[in-house]
């Protein structure tokens, strides 16, 4: 008889009424700031041009999806943002593998990689431009090498720290190179990358807003930098929602399944809110 | 399937981008049949938006031709391809187009 107590699963409806009253605790303490920040306008007493009204930002939301401006610069923020973290981490992935499993290789690129990544993304923005122009191009570039850092790292860990035994058992069952990187390096550096990706899609998501405010005329964050311009600035806010909303979906609906499908599938991680 | 959520989330996301291509389509053609046929020339038109054009609709026209003049919630545009004032035409935020004499 085993001395193990199993409990049984928490009923379906049961997980599901949590999870809604989590939900609304968060919307109601969202709705209470609404409501205070409203409130607090008329007693400031400032133009809205220092002090919108959460009105003001709807009012302005609204303006610009029907002038077409917020579907656009959301289109084009998107279309840079997963172009740029694809190629990132793609790059990274593989720089990863390869430093992680070639000695020449490491010891070739490695002081390289240390004194660029000493170098913020931010500082390389102007050169970039001059470059490559106002634009895409130097958006992509500057959210590949965003990305590239801490998916290179994570994954070159993930490499490293492969359980030696497992490679061990597959070479001498007479498996290939590839056949070890596929079926053990692989699979056992695949949380250090997501791990990576997520980091990574976090300081791109910043460092995507920045390029913007430089480098573009269309985008999330060219909208957040020209309302100021325009003496707007409930579009600057507008702004602001919408990368926090963005983020939260991202999030809610790629970072979180993917991690959910690898890291704490394998037990590496507990999700904290299982905890509460 | 672990992976249900990014899959449907996709899914979604192609489908908004193909429904709003497809009206974008289908309001172009609307807006562009008192026209005629355009044949393949470059012509001017009248481009009459529903309110005062702000800077990001003059830099969206003048990648489609060359912006002339702005009056009040009209712009006057010359060297328009036929192919440039469909994807003008398609813009929710057009509420007319219109040929154009050049005066």
């Amino acid at each position: 008889m085993s001395g193990t107590l199993t409990l049984p699963a928490p009923a379906p409806h049961r997980v599901f009424g949590r999870r809604a009253a989590r939900a609304l605790r968060g919307a109601a303490g969202v709705l209470l700031l609404l409501v205070g920040w409203q409130i607090s306008v008329p007693l400031v007493g400032m133009s809205s041009y220092f002090y919108p009204a959460p009105s003001d930002v709807v009012a302005s939301f609204t303006d610009l999806v029907r002038k077409g401006i917020l579907p656009v610069y959301f289109a084009d923020s998107m279309e840079r943002y997963f172009a740029g973290l694809i190629a990132g981490a793609l790059l990274g992935v593989v720089f990863g593998v390869l430093i992680g499993l070639h000695r020449t290789v490491a010891v070739t690129l490695s002081p390289l990689l240390k004194f660029l990544f000493a170098i913020v993304e931010v500082a390389w923005i102007p050169i970039f431009v001059v470059w490559f122009g106002y634009g895409w191009k130097t958006i992509f570039l500057a959210l590949i090498y965003v990305v590239f850092f801490p998916v290179l790292y994570n994954t070159l860990l993930g490499v490293r720290t492969a359980p030696q035994i497992l490679v061990n058992a597959l070479r001498s069952l007479g498996a290939s190179r590839w056949q070890v990187l596929c079926y053990a390096i692989l699979p056992s550096a695949l949380p250090g990358i997501i791990t990576g990706l997520r980091v990574g899609a976090g300081f791109a998501f910043r460092g995507l807003v920045f390029a913007e405010m430089v480098a573009a005329k269309t985008g999330i964050g060219y909208l957040i930098f020209e309302g100021t311009q325009t003496q707007q600035t409930a579009r600057t806010i507008v702004g602001m929602v919408v990368m926090g909303l963005t983020w939260l979906a991202i999030d809610l609906c790629y970072l979180r399944p993917l991690e959910r499908a690898t890291i704490e599938r394998w037990g590496l991680t507990v999700d904290a809110e299982q905890r509460t | 399937m672990r992976l249900r959520l990014p899959l449907i989330a996709t899914g979604v996301v192609v489908a908004v981008l193909i429904a709003w291509w497809g009206a974008a389509w289908l309001a172009a053609e609307r807006k562009l049949a008192p026209l005629g046929t355009l044949g393949g020339d470059r012509g001017s038109y009248r481009v009459t938006l529903d309110f005062a054009p702000e800077r990001f609709h003059q830099l969206r026209l003048q990648e489609a031709g060359r912006l002339v003049e702005v009056r009040d919630r009209t712009v006057f545009m010359m060297d328009v391809t036929p192919a440039a004032l469909h994807g003008i035409a398609g813009e929710y935020w057009v509420d007319s187009v219109a040929k154009w004499d050049g005066k």
